[in-house]
């Protein structure tokens, strides 16, 4: 089967859905979406009314139930499903049945046995174990008992204790959670039971599990991640450098994104930052090898103020801030990498075509997350309509959205307030935060909830933060 | 006025025979009728000259009538009459055949349960010249004559467990006990604590009562009767019925009836013949001991001398019980033989037997019980092991007895306290050690390099804390995976609606969620064998017993061929499988119902091996039940562990699999049985949990017309590590014995 | 207050609401045997254990799932050119003319009765801990509330905050909203009834009681 006979069930809603409409556009591929009747505002449903071709939109009950997905897919005579990110993008059970089933369809992502291997945050936690990579201390099973629970959070005190910390931390989370939620900080051993308790209900409620992970809280790190790229022959994976991804809201979820992860060029670092990127990649490129990984991924790392790097988890799909890397990356030289393209492309089966001397890296990419929240008030989201919404094009400015710009548009309250994505490139660190702030001041975001109070969001937290973007 | 007052009886007793037949013998109903009319109309008119000969000649006639069409009566008849109003009720027999009574447990509409009522009666008999009066305790179902409040004598758990509870008392006073079960089947509650679980309770109290006890059928519909109906001595009214089933029941099971469905009165009244209700039947198979007479149509509140003669019956047959038990008594003993089926002329009232007995009497007296009802079961089911073989059970049993004994009886009492000892030694040692330690390390940590932990060591510590049972994952696989587990289509729960639980996909379903729906917990059957492969450590399961093969003991017809065709598509020769097993090498005695042969219904066959599994446990007492498990893990009552990561953890369910049976022993008896059902005092268990119904249809609950939001879904249970801390036996307070004795209930759809 | 003999003479009025019945999810459509202007019923038996009139099934990957009547009514419209084809969630498949019954009746005047305690914003809205446990146990009329007393967990956006009760205190009389669905701001939560005015509303039950005529 060729590539270009193939069509695509987009099985995700947004602004990554739009993105993998137009990626599927470019490869000249046909394409089916789905949306519920809450969202039938979003951009997605536009652009798929607007580029479909024959049966490319339906509505469905729920972005959850795999049922309809696949139902869908087979009325619309779609042969591959693209999960995008959320939902059932990191399922491996999800990418189980679309390729076992009756009418087999190809997963766009890895193959589920990978998923499974990497999904579980406790068997990657082994898996780089095994292969001499740096891990945070802390338990590497979910903990279900709370007399346990307190001995590991002792333990990881009295640790920090001999390190010489001076107040030291201990995270706790839903071992089931992830994307920031479901995590909080003890800094006392007297008050961990009462955030254990939390924790584990919160865990429960939200995601039926009870297991609660408990680490040591690295305070003052970095957070960076490893772009990898891998076809189905699971043999060659190659990198699409770093990313830096510290700025974050209270609630640990990711605000700017900066690809590559450090500067050492521009910016003087407490050690050897060139180093430690080198050895992150190398070490990513190392368990991508061993797992036979074979689609795109990203592997989290979080970088100690003295340069110690520990792997934190591996997301095994695309993200969202792919766009970043994509926008500082060349491939023999050309611009215009397209990651989620390339996604579906070595998804669909055809070889990468190029290795990683290929590729190369020129200039500083930001990534600003547009949201709908305030940032003052612990970033609670904010619900209403936006009714402006605009800004002047920019050579150096790509905007990814799914809120219309001309219509207002009602923030639907069963997803997260993300109003657009905004990448930025420069050719240096300094030009990059320039344009980052001459984009953020000439941007127009308005609108009014119910009670006619203004729209709130995070641009100027983004301003704010821009200057400190790559300093440790 | 005393004529118009018999001819109104004659008038009931017309209506009876009507009622009774239920439109047959039409022609002799209409005689009696016509008669009756016409002395009535005679009457009016005034034109008898003698009232009193007349009267006597009509009743002469009933009399004559009553008897000719006794001779007619089908078992669907006497069913008809047992169920009658005007049928004798429990007071009737306090009022005419005890001396005295006194209602107790509330009375009436006061009680707990109406349908069952405690009395404390008494007896008056001579000696010599003495009065005695003879304390008993009678309990039994109170139908009354039509009132609504008893329910017609269907009782509830509660009813059962009071009954229970004052047959404890009449155990503590030393004073027999009289029950009369007059029941259509127990009242049907599934919630807790349930029907059938109560009878099982009292089933299995009642095996080990150290009193005597009498029973009298009247009408002995399905597990109701056996709730107070395990006896030493059980008397049967001659019109009475006692069957495993309700002739109506039996018919909707023959007719492969839908709710609401109503049987043809045909197969109605087949079933009442093919289930061997009456008293006859029930004598010749042994189920019962002697059958009381009772007027021809049965017994009515004013036949007196039936009265008189069930006082006789119900003394002799305490007299005997006591009697056989007792220690010296040949003289009287050897009266009751002598004066058996002599009922008119007997008078027990002037013989005199103490009812009360020795330690040693009592020892046999429950003995002998467990003797009769085992004998029951062995008959209704069919043995087929080789004599040879039996005998040489029987040898290598004996053997392991002695084995036994010296191996865990002996030692381990000594063991026990030698271990209770060092532990106790090394917890003192514990404290002085540290506090001999604790400056110590203070000051060498202190120091530069000091013999402190290294970092380094620490933080792998802190890396590897688990010690994760690769074995106990079983890699996530399924030993044995359900081929339902192979379709690809999803599955809706039946919970939909209320949990809101999205379709899942088959082979997620039957294959890693091991038939639990994710969303809210609810348990899909799985197939027997499922459970054989997955919740018992592989290789481990050595069966037992696979010769006892179920029989057809009241040679129901059609019921040959339809086991037949059981064992043969099952390959089993009984819905009882019997094996012993381990879990995380835990050894275990298990007894398995399996569904699809017949349902998983126990029949003689099924049960007979209950008993023997706990004497096998004697013999081969497993040192795991001595094992104590955290008190804190809670039982998952129908829903396996979830882990969100890998699927539910085998190890897990298979541990919670433990723990569950020993939170559901009496429910090894709490399935329909066959009446005669071998009784054997089978080990408790340690905690009484309530299981809610698994894979029970989630309905609303009474009273509440919408559904009530819920702040959020049922959970599932979290995910257990496979292997528990093993706690000591001195922490958390409360032991947990495991129970060595599990069960299984596996369903196919 | 208000005047109950008004508001059931308003409903008296037009004492019918138009039920449409649509498909929950997508698949192929089959009807059942359902012509126009027949009588269907709605859940029966004590615990509504026994469905609806069926009035078409639902195909989809290989799970037939039935659709039933949720309301007794007359069938107005059966979509038939939906026969056989597959449909997208939420599509019209049949329209039923409902009488309203004794217990709407009473819950719509309740709510003009009730005090309303009312969602601040569109979220999913989940009792507190130790309010579920009581409701659970002994019913939604054994809370009883009073001002600033945490009620509610809300649930929006993946995140939870708590959401305690202003207003008078009183008894959860009426409970509005479902675990798993999402309350339009200003939508109501609970009625709660002051315990001075229990009697008040009790008589109101008793009229509706005897006043509404049930019909088919």
């Amino acid at each position: 089967m060729q590539t270009k006979d193939h069509k695509v069930l987009v099985a995700n809603r947004g602004e990554i859905a739009i993105r993998i409409v137009q990626a599927c556009r470019k490869l000249g591929l046909a394409f089916t979406c789905v949306y519920t009747a809450e969202d039938a505002a979003s951009g997605h449903v536009r652009i798929a009314r607007e580029l479909g071709g024959d049966k490319s939109l339906c509505r469905v009950s729920s972005y959850h139930d795999a049922n309809e997905l696949m139902a869908v897919a087979d009325d619309a005579g779609a042969t591959a499903v693209h999960p995008g990110y959320g939902f059932f993008a990191e399922d491996y059970r999800f990418a189980r049945r679309v390729s076992q089933r009756d009418r087999k369809l190809i997963f766009i992502g890895p193959s589920w046995r990978v998923i499974r291997e990497l999904g579980d945050k406790i068997n990657t936690k082994r898996l780089a174990r095994s292969l001499g990579v740096p891990t945070v201390p802390g338990s590497d099973r979910p903990i279900y008992d709370e007399m346990e629970a307190e001995k590991v959070a002792q333990s990881l005190f009295e640790f920090q204790e001999q390190q010489g910390i001076r107040k030291p931390l201990v995270l706790v989370k839903a071992s089931a959670g992830g994307g920031g939620m479901g995590i909080e900080e003890v800094y006392d051993i007297d008050l961990f039971r009462s955030v254990y308790r939390r924790i584990r209900n919160y865990a429960l409620r939200q995601f039926k599990d009870e297991g609660v992970l408990i680490e040591q809280r690295i305070r003052d790190f970095n957070h960076l991640e490893v772009q990898v790229v891998s076809d189905r022959s699971g043999r060659n994976p190659v990198h699409f450098g770093t990313r830096n991804c510290s700025i974050q809201s209270t609630g640990l979820q990711k605000r700017v994104e900066i690809a590559p992860g450090f500067d050492p060029s521009s910016i003087e670092y407490g050690f050897d930052a060139a180093q430690v990127l080198r050895d992150i990649t190398n070490h990513s490129l190392a368990m991508a090898r061993k797992v036979g990984y074979d689609n795109v991924g990203t592997w989290e790392w979080i970088v100690t103020r003295d340069g110690r790097p520990f792997l934190m988890e591996v997301n095994t799909r695309i993200q969202v801030e792919n766009g970043v890397s994509a926008t500082i990356a060349r491939v023999r030289g050309q611009k215009g990498v397209d990651l989620i393209a390339e996604q579906i492309r070595i998804g669909l089966g055809e070889p990468l075509g190029y290795g990683q001397e290929d590729i190369t890296f020129e200039g500083v990419g930001v990534e600003y997350r547009l949201i709908a929240e305030d940032p003052d008030n612990r970033f609670t989201p904010w619900v209403g309509r936006v009714d402006g919404f605009g800004w002047p094009e920019r050579p150096w400015l790509a905007m990814h959205t799914h809120v219309p710009s001309d219509d207002p548009y009602d923030i639907p309250t069963e997803f997260d307030p993300n109003l657009a994505l905004a990448i930025i490139w420069g050719k240096d660190l300094a030009e990059a935060r320039e344009r980052g702030v001459e984009f953020l001041d000439t941007l127009v975001l308005e609108g009014a909830n119910n009670a006619g109070e203004p729209l709130r969001s995070n641009v100027r937290f983004l301003r704010d933060n821009t200057g400190r973007i790559l300093k440790f | 006025m005393d004529t118009e007052k018999r001819t109104q009886h004659l008038a009931e007793r017309l209506g009876y025979i009507r009622d009774v037949f239920g439109g047959k013998h039409n022609e002799n109903i209409a005689l009696l009728e016509s008669k009756l009319q016409e002395f009535n109309l005679r009457l009016s008119e005034g034109s008898i000259s003698d009232e009193n000969a007349a009267l006597t000649t009509l009743e002469d006639l009933f009399d004559f009538v009553e008897r000719k069409l006794e001779a007619e009566l089908t078992p669907m008849d006497k069913v008809r009459i047992v169920r009658h109003p005007q049928r004798i009720c429990l007071r009737d027999i306090l009022e005419n055949v005890y001396d005295n009574f006194t209602e107790i447990g509330g009375k009436d509409e006061h009680s707990i349960d109406p349908s069952m009522l405690i009395a404390r009666a008494y007896i008056t008999r001579r000696s010599g010249k003495k009065t005695i009066n003879q304390p008993v305790l009678v309990i039994g179902q109170e139908k009354g004559h039509g009132e609504e409040f008893r329910n017609g004598g269907s009782v509830k758990p509660w009813g059962n467990a009071k009954a229970l509870q004052y047959m404890k008392v009449a155990e503590t006073e030393g004073i027999p006990i009289h029950t009369y079960v007059f029941t259509p089947g127990s009242y049907p509650v599934e919630d807790y604590p349930g029907a059938a679980q109560q009878i099982a309770r009292n089933l299995y109290e009642m095996a080990g009562l150290r009193v005597p006890v009498i029973a009298v059928f009247s009408e002995g519909g399905s597990g109701g009767a056996e709730a107070i109906g395990l006896a030493d001595r059980r008397l049967m009214l001659s019109h009475g019925y006692y069957s495993v089933i309700s002739p109506e029941g039996g018919a909707a099971i023959e007719g492969r009836l839908r709710q609401g469905q109503r049987a043809a009165p045909e197969l109605i009244e087949k079933c009442a013949q093919q289930l061997r209700i009456t008293a006859e039947d029930n004598l010749r198979m042994g189920y019962i001991d002697h059958v009381v007479t009772e007027p021809p149509l049965g017994a009515r509140p004013y036949h007196y001398d039936f009265f008189r003669g069930l006082r006789q019956e119900i003394i002799r047959a305490t007299d005997e019980v006591i009697l056989g038990v007792k220690g010296f008594a040949p003289f009287r003993a050897m009266v009751l033989r002598r004066r058996r089926g002599k009922a008119e002329t007997m008078d027990l009232d002037n013989m005199y037997v103490r009812w009360s007995l020795s330690a040693s009497a009592k020892d046999r007296l429950v003995g002998r019980r467990h003797r009769k009802f085992n004998r029951l079961a062995r008959n209704a089911a069919r043995d087929r092991r080789p004599v040879l073989r039996k005998l040489s059970n029987m040898g290598w049993d004996a053997w392991w007895d002695i084995y036994s004994y010296f191996k865990y009886d002996l030692l381990r009492k000594h063991q026990q306290k030698i271990a209770y000892l060092v532990e106790e030694v090394e917890a003192e040692a514990q404290v002085l050690m540290e506090k001999v330690a604790a400056p110590w390390r203070k000051i060498t940590c202190a120091l530069p390099g000091g013999s402190c932990q290294s970092s380094e060591e620490t933080e792998r510590e802190l890396t590897t804390l688990s010690d994760w049972d690769e074995e106990g994952q079983r890699n996530g696989n399924w030993s044995y995976v359900s081929p339902r587990a192979k379709e690809d289509r999803a599955i809706t729960c039946p919970n939909a609606a209320t949990h809101g639980c999205l379709d899942l996909w088959a082979p997620d379903l039957f294959g890693e969620f091991a038939g639990v729906c994710t969303y809210c917990g609810h348990h899909f059957p799985m197939e027997y064998q499922w459970y054989l492969h997955n919740v018992f450590d592989e290789g481990s399961i050595f069966e037992f017993n696979a010769e006892i093969e179920a029989g057809n003991p009241l040679g129901f017809e059609g019921f040959d061929v339809k086991l037949e065709q059981a064992k043969k598509q099952t390959g089993l020769k009984s819905g009882c499988v019997t094996f012993e097993a381990r879990i995380d090498n835990v050894k275990l005695v298990v007894a398995m119902l399996v569904a699809p042969f017949r349902g998983g219904s126990v029949g003689a066959a099924e049960a007979l091996p209950l008993p023997g599994l706990r004497a096998r446990h004697r013999r081969h007492p497993h040192p795991g039940r001595h094992q104590r498990r955290h008190p804190d893990a809670p039982l998952h009552h129908g829903r396996a562990p979830l882990h969100r990561g890998r699927g539910p953890v085998p190890g897990a369910v298979r541990h919670q699999f433990v723990r569950r049976a020993a939170g559901q022993l009496p429910r090894l008896l709490a399935l329909p049985v066959l009446h005669p059902f071998g009784q054997h005092r089978l080990r408790r268990a340690g905690r009484h949990q309530g299981d809610h119904g698994r894979g029970h249809p989630a309905g609303l609950p009474p009273g509440l017309s919408r559904p009530v939001a819920r702040a959020h879904p049922r959970h599932l249970g979290p995910p257990r590590r496979a292997r528990q801390p093993e706690a000591g036996p001195s922490d958390h307070g409360r032991p947990q014995p495991l129970l060595p004795v599990a069960r299984a209930t596996a369903r196919n759809r | 207050m208000f005047d109950i003999t008004q508001l059931l003479d308003e409903i008296k009025a037009s004492p019918y609401e138009e039920i449409v019945v649509t498909a929950p999810h997508t698949g192929v459509v089959t009807f059942a045997d359902v012509r126009e202007g027949a009588r269907v019923i709605g859940p029966s038996g004590t615990w509504k254990e026994k469905k609806g009139t069926l009035l078409a099934t639902i195909e989809r990957e290989r799970n037939q799932k039935p659709i039933h009547a949720v309301e007794k009514g007359e069938v107005k419209e059966v979509l038939r050119h939906l026969e056989g084809t597959f449909v997208e969630a939420g599509t019209p498949l049949v329209r039923l003319r409902h009488f309203l019954s004794r217990d709407e009746v009473l819950a719509i005047i309740l709510k003009k009765a009730l005090h309303l305690f009312v969602a601040p914003e569109r979220a999913k809205y989940y009792f507190a801990p130790d309010v579920d446990k009581k409701v659970k146990a002994s019913g939604p009329r054994s809370v009883s509330l009073h001002e600033g007393m945490d009620l509610f967990i809300m649930s929006r956006m993946k995140r939870e905050a708590g959401l305690a009760y202003s207003g008078p205190s009183g008894v959860i009389y009426a409970v509005y909203f479902q675990h798993n669905e999402n309350v339009d701001a200003g939508q109501p939560l609970i009625g709660v009834c002051p315990p001075d005015q229990l009697s008040l509303i009790e008589d109101v039950v008793a009229r509706v009681q005897t006043e509404w005529e049930e019909r088919e």
